[in-house]
């Protein structure tokens, strides 16, 4: 398993603790500060922030590929969480979130729909088991570490049902993320879930962990969207199309082996990081172009689609009790922009 | 108490005499009317800090308090200040009651209470200013107050470039700027040492022989009250109560030479018996000779006394 | 001790029963470290300051150079026939011995690696290169901010959020320290909110005051506002009762007394309260450049942190440290000069 992969993945997760609490108080002030970004010659006001699929919006930025194409953006800079506060609080017109983070926002009463797609986890959320478990299998009626409720947890849950077994048939140690590498090697639990880094750092701590599951094996799990309010969508339909025109020449761009080095050096100066480690975080990461993304915006069951894939994510929150009632995953998906309508 | 064969302090010159006739017939400045102060304890109890006080003093009269500690001298000052309400009794000044501190009341404390951020001359302006006058006008009155205590030179300086005697000279400056009937003095020399203190006596006699005040002066050292005073109210400890109200046969004016005549020390002696009875003195008996690890023992011949 | 029977007719003259008990005047000069603080010289002082610097800098060099000092992992320079192992990782002593046991009874290459600290505590010639590089290298591409504007904009949260605090705070404080009564009405309720962790309001902020530095002041402002309140009151209630008394005596009431006499006297303590309560808005910054758009110098150690360049966290954080006390020996130093009479405690 190579190691540090991507770390900003676990801001994007650990997030979701926070979230629930303080985005239950911001609806209450929507209807003050809503409008006023929607006027239609406003900038569209889009939140991003630091997860190799988003920072590629730095590419066309700097490339000032958004004029070319006739939209007046402006893109702010966030913490994840942050990013998220500020969605809710109806300051930001849309935000790059994860599917699942969309249907949270929106089952706490920030509604989005998820126009666009960026990105999907690759590989960077991991059950490591330590020496001498082979699969999933082999953690029948044992105990496993992990922060129940987060990535992780949705994770175990799938490798378990592939391996045809019920999330019963372990024991859960609730453990945070963070600490799993000492939960596993003080050898109290078979395995444990973290994502990279710290899942790397578990494997090192433990000699002879190794991966049982990871995302890679579940892609789809979790997919990076553009959330977009549904009022900005109605008002300015025509701007957002302009937005996924640019996004499809800025992947076209950063997947082309000539131009990448060039892609890699911005986006790495975005994140704070040399080009070279930057590098092995945008591996961790599969861009979706808008014709990759015409596959998976069909509604159907299964990871496959950002439906199914969502149907998953508001199960697994109405269950953790994220928000109260199941979600109408339909009204969150909004496909008539990635197919060209 | 009795017991004390001295009574030569009754004993008053012609000139003395004549002298406390002179001060009896002036009006009456400070009445003071069965003055009590009852403090409550933390626990519920009651201490008696204060009981019956009756005494009236005169204008231009020089009264001194002085009584053991924990006698409720300080208390008493503070009351005839204002700063301490009386549980009962009624303190007049000028025949009026008094209520709260007030401008016919200066005061002079014990610590240095001088504004440390405002320099000399503002300080004696405070209270004028407080009291109504323009800045000029205080001002100017201030420079005259700084000239009677004698430090029209420092006018600018502040009060931590001062020593100790100069910033009571300038408490008295500021305290007198505002033409008080009475001025109040809790033990303003007592953080002085003695040459200052001294010094700081004759000051405070000359100024008060050039203006129109009456002073009461608290104080624990028995010389300086009979130095100063023409009456010295004693009063006893537990609870405070007048145990004398003593005339000083001491004649003015006043010099430090008059501490061997017989009136300032049959006065003294008074003093000391009232403040101190014997009895109430500690019996050191000499202390055994007896080998121990504390004895450094001395030879013979090497003794001190 | 000496005692009679070891003095002899030609030692020096002595007290003469001085030792009959067998004691001997205790003359072993005996210096106390501790006692009433006497002022240091100013040559000593000055030394004893740059000794406070050299000593931690020196445990940390130690700690970062000599190898059998901690140093508890090993990083991997050559992972050998280990599968799991790669140059660069940082794993435990005792994994790597057990590896390298195993390597050599299996008879394959064993991994091979040098004694080194976890990531966390990087050496000082690192923490030294990437301070320079920080102050010094402009970001080549589009709107990525460098570090000194970063922290240009994170010392303009703080000097608003600061200011707008005490402009409220400090007048609140000094009517707490001088009225029971308003302190009674006031007092309790921000003793009670004081408690509510200040980054817990950010979305709330952020819904108010939007994404930009709004909310990020606000941060400030309730952290350092309650506290403020609670401290100035408690400094103004400590003024030396007498210059009241006397103030009193002198004819002052009321505002005037707040004005003339209490905020006076209070002053250099308030000042000083200021200037410690300035060091608590600069913790409360950390959390506030988390709110709303991501700036400042403290995302920037945030940022950094998340991809473990350590090296670069620390120099952050020793920028702060140089502008935080270089603030306070500035306001110090002016302190001096406004109270002259308060040399202590300005």
């Amino acid at each position: 398993m190579r190691f540090p992969a991507i770390i900003a993945k676990s801001l994007t997760v650990s997030a979701r603790c926070l979230r629930v609490a303080s985005l239950s108080a911001a609806p209450l002030f929507m209807p003050l500060s809503m409008g006023a970004a929607h006027a239609a010659d406003a900038p569209l006001h889009i939140g991003y922030s630091d997860w190799p699929g988003w920072v590629a919006m730095q590419v066309a930025i700097d490339k000032g590929w958004f004029k070319d194409a006739g939209v007046d953006v402006k893109f702010e800079w966030f913490d994840y969480s942050a990013s998220m506060d500020a969605y809710s609080a109806g300051k930001i017109d849309a935000d790059l979130v994860t599917n699942g983070d969309a249907l949270v926002m929106g089952g706490n009463g920030a509604k989005s729909v998820m126009i666009m797609l960026t990105d999907y986890s690759n590989g960077n959320d991991i059950i490591v088991g330590k020496a001498g478990t082979k699969g999933l299998k082999d953690l029948k009626g044992k105990k496993v570490g992990i922060e129940v409720g987060l990535v992780e947890h949705l994770l175990l849950i799938d490798g378990l049902t592939k391996a045809k077994m019920k999330e019963t048939d372990v024991t859960l140690v609730n453990a945070k993320t963070n600490e799993t590498p000492q939960v596993l090697a003080s050898g109290d639990v078979a395995a444990a879930g973290a994502w990279q880094p710290v899942a790397g750092q578990a494997m090192k701590g433990a000699p002879g962990a190794h991966p049982l599951y990871t995302s890679a094996q579940a892609p789809g799990l979790i997919y990076d969207v553009l959330a977009v309010s549904p009022t900005s969508l109605n008002a300015r339909k025509a701007d957002w199309a302009k937005v996924l025109t640019v996004w499809d020449k800025t992947v076209a761009y950063i997947d082309d082996p000539k131009t990448q080095p060039d892609a890699v050096k911005i986006m790495a100066a975005k994140s704070g990081v040399p080009p070279e480690e930057y590098v092995k975080y945008l591996k961790g990461t599969k861009l979706l172009s808008v014709a990759d993304a015409r596959k998976v915006m069909v509604d159907k069951d299964g990871l496959g689609s950002l439906y199914g894939s969502s149907r998953n994510a508001d199960a697994f929150n109405v269950k953790n009790s994220v928000y109260k009632t199941a979600q109408d995953v339909k009204s969150y998906i909004d496909p008539s922009l990635t197919n060209g309508k | 108490m009795t017991a004390l064969p001295d009574t030569a302090y009754h004993h008053q010159s012609d000139a003395v005499q004549a002298r406390f006739a002179r001060i009896k017939a002036r009006d009456v400045a400070l009445r003071v009317q069965g003055l009590g102060k009852v403090f409550r304890t933390p626990k519920g109890g009651e201490t008696i800090a204060l009981r019956g006080i009756d005494i009236e003093t005169h204008r231009r009269e020089f009264l001194c308090v002085v009584g053991p500690s924990g006698c409720g001298k300080s208390t008493f000052v503070r009351i005839l200040a204002g700063l301490e309400t009386a549980s009962s009794g009624t303190v007049f000044v000028d025949g009026q009651p008094v209520n709260g501190p007030g401008a016919d009341r200066g005061m002079v404390f014990q610590g240095y209470t001088l504004f440390p951020w405002l320099s000399v001359l503002r300080n004696v302006m405070f209270g004028l200013e407080e009291n109504g006058e323009s800045r000029r006008t205080a001002a100017r009155e201030a420079r005259e107050w700084l000239s009677l205590v004698g430090l029209e030179f420092f006018a600018d300086s502040y009060p931590h470039q001062l020593s100790g005697g100069m910033k009571q000279r300038v408490a008295i400056a500021r305290a007198l700027a505002t033409r008080p009937r009475i001025l109040l003095m809790d033990e303003p020399f007592s953080a002085l040492d003695a040459q200052s203190r001294a010094r700081m006596q004759a000051y405070l006699i000359e100024i008060w022989k050039k203006i129109d005040i009456t002073i009461v002066f608290i104080t624990h050292d028995l010389d300086e009250a009979v130095f100063l005073a023409d009456r010295i109210l004693v009063l006893s400890a537990h609870p405070g109560e007048i145990a004398e109200l003593i005339e000083v046969p001491v004649s003015r004016p006043r010099s430090q030479g008059q501490m061997l005549e017989r009136e300032f020390r049959a006065t003294r002696a008074r003093l000391d018996a009232l403040i101190h009875p014997p009895d109430d003195e500690d019996d050191v008996k000499p202390a055994a000779i007896k080998p121990s690890i504390v004895t450094r023992l001395v030879a013979h011949g090497d003794e001190v006394e | 001790m000496g005692g009679i029977a070891s003095s002899t007719p030609t030692e020096a003259p002595r007290p003469p029963i001085a030792d009959a008990f067998g004691m001997s005047p205790m003359r072993r000069k005996r210096r106390s470290w501790f006692g009433v603080p006497k002022p240091l010289g100013r040559r000593n002082a000055l030394s004893l300051t740059i000794l406070s610097f050299i000593l931690p800098l020196l445990a940390w060099s130690a700690v970062s150079y000599v190898p059998f000092l901690w140093h508890p992992l090993i990083q991997v320079s050559d992972p050998g026939a280990v599968d799991y192992l790669q140059p660069g990782m940082r794993v435990d002593r005792e994994t790597f011995a057990t590896e390298v046991a195993a390597a050599k009874e299996a008879g394959t290459a064993p991994p091979q690696g040098i004694p080194s600290n976890p990531v966390y505590l990087p050496a000082p010639h690192e923490v030294a290169a990437a301070f320079w590089t920080a102050i010094t290298t402009r970001p080549t591409f589009g709107d990525a901010i460098p570090l000194p504007q970063s922290l240009w904009h994170s010392i303009q949260i703080i000097f608003w959020g600061f200011t707008i605090s005490s402009i409220l705070g400090v007048p609140l404080g000094v009517f707490c320290g001088t009225s029971p009564v308003f302190a009674r009405i006031v007092e309790p309720f921000i003793e009670f909110v004081r408690y509510m962790p200040a980054p817990a309001f950010g979305a709330l902020m952020v819904a108010i005051l939007g994404i930009y530095d709004g909310p990020k002041i606000a941060i400030i402002i309730i952290g350092t506002f309650f506290q403020q309140v609670l401290v100035i009151a408690n400094t103004t209630r400590r003024v030396d009762g007498m210059l009241i008394e006397a103030a009193l005596t002198l004819g002052a009431r009321n505002l005037r007394l707040v004005r003339r006499v209490i905020v006076p006297a209070v002053l250099p303590q308030l000042y000083r309260d200021q200037r410690i309560l300035l060091g608590w808005a600069w913790t409360y910054l950390i959390v506030a450049e988390l709110i709303g758009t991501s700036s400042g110098i403290t995302f920037f150690i945030t940022q950094q942190a998340r991809y473990q360049h350590f090296e670069n966290v620390y120099a952050a954080i020793l920028i702060i440290g140089i502008v935080g006390s270089a603030t306070d020996i500035v306001l110090a130093l002016i302190g001096r000069r406004l109270f002259p009479w308060a040399k202590e405690e300005a």
